[in-house]
């Protein structure tokens, strides 16, 4: 996914993109308006612009990602950052037309996996207690027991209790529901993403997500969300 | 792979991959014959869908605050400082 050519060998020899067997140096360049000046390595001006126009609009979505991994809007920051910082320095050896947001959220993964996961002891032994009770009940039925006819409760939900959900997994899981049901990346992504074998990844997405359903689903009925006399909990 | 998906249990077990379009053609064909033919399954299918929304509805409101944006863009943009003369 990361090509390691650097920018000037890249453009020097047009046409080398397997995705374009015609060889159009045009498609080589989708970015740079400059198409005539091939020979000249991209200035630093330029590489702030490409980055800025490219990789700033995922900012939001990095955000949001970093608020589940770390659960903590002061980590998720400094992550976040970092995450922006490590993708600048190596930005010359992304390869333009291939996925930038799934090399984003590679940096972003092993950023937290190298220096977050480490600090954050707690949520790994927080994260192991919910999985077993929640693993037992996930076996017992694998499905939530919600019926099609009750998912209106779904709209009730207050979001606080799906984030609250989606924090009481464990890391691994945790991050393996948001990439799929958030991002909506493929098992193929995600394994690139976590580093990890697709048998892995499809395994902590049944876990998860069978555990976050459940929980969910727990808590329209608890909360008086799902029942025949509707006292409007 | 033919005729993985028999019975109900079955089509439960493989129901994340085929909402996730991680399903062959043929296998994906087997799971939507069944669907229409099987309410319960049906049901199934149609809570995940919900529960799916749900989930990215409310995990997707996050905003990355405006000092957050600010430390981003210092890191790859240089600071040019201009100096009246005159």
């Amino acid at each position: 996914m990361i090509d390691t050519l650097d920018p000037a060998a890249r453009l020097a020899v047009p046409g080398t993109r397997r995705e374009h067997p015609l060889g159009s140096f045009v498609m080589n360049l989708p970015t740079m308006p400059e198409a005539t000046d091939l020979d000249r390595p991209e200035t630093d001006q330029e590489r702030a612009e490409r980055f800025e126009g490219e990789a700033l609009a995922y900012l939001d979505q990095l955000y949001g990602a970093a608020l589940r991994m770390t659960r903590n809007p002061s980590d998720a920051e400094d992550l976040v950052q970092e995450t922006y910082a490590k993708a600048y320095a190596s930005f010359h050896q992304f390869t333009p037309g291939t996925n930038l947001k799934a090399w984003l959220y590679r940096i972003l993964t092993n950023t937290f996996i190298n220096t977050y996961r480490k600090k954050q002891r707690q949520p790994q032994t927080s994260g192991q207690e919910v999985e077993d009770w929640q693993l037992a009940r996930a076996e017992a039925h694998t499905s939530t027991g919600l019926r099609s006819a009750e998912m209106e409760a779904l709209d009730r939900m207050p979001h606080s209790a799906v984030t609250d959900a989606m924090n009481a997994l464990s890391p691994d899981f945790r991050l393996a529901v948001y990439l799929a049901d958030v991002e909506g990346f493929s098992y193929k992504e995600i394994a690139e993403i976590m580093g990890t074998p697709i048998g892995t990844v499809m395994s902590r997405l049944n876990r998860g997500r069978n555990q976050l359903r459940a929980s969910l689903a727990d808590f329209a009925r608890e909360h008086g969300l799902i029942g025949g006399d509707r006292d409007d909990a | 792979m033919m005729h993985e998906f028999e019975d109900c249990t079955q089509v439960l077990q493989h129901l994340y991959e085929f909402h996730d379009h991680e399903l062959t053609e043929e296998e994906a064909d087997e799971i939507r014959a069944h669907l229409l033919a099987c309410e319960p399954c049906l049901d199934h299918y149609q809570v995940e869908d919900a529960m799916r929304l749900l989930i990215r509805k409310c995990c997707s409101e996050e905003k990355a605050p405006d000092t957050l944006r600010l430390r981003v863009q210092a890191t790859y943009t240089r600071t040019v400082v201009i100096t009246e003369t005159d």
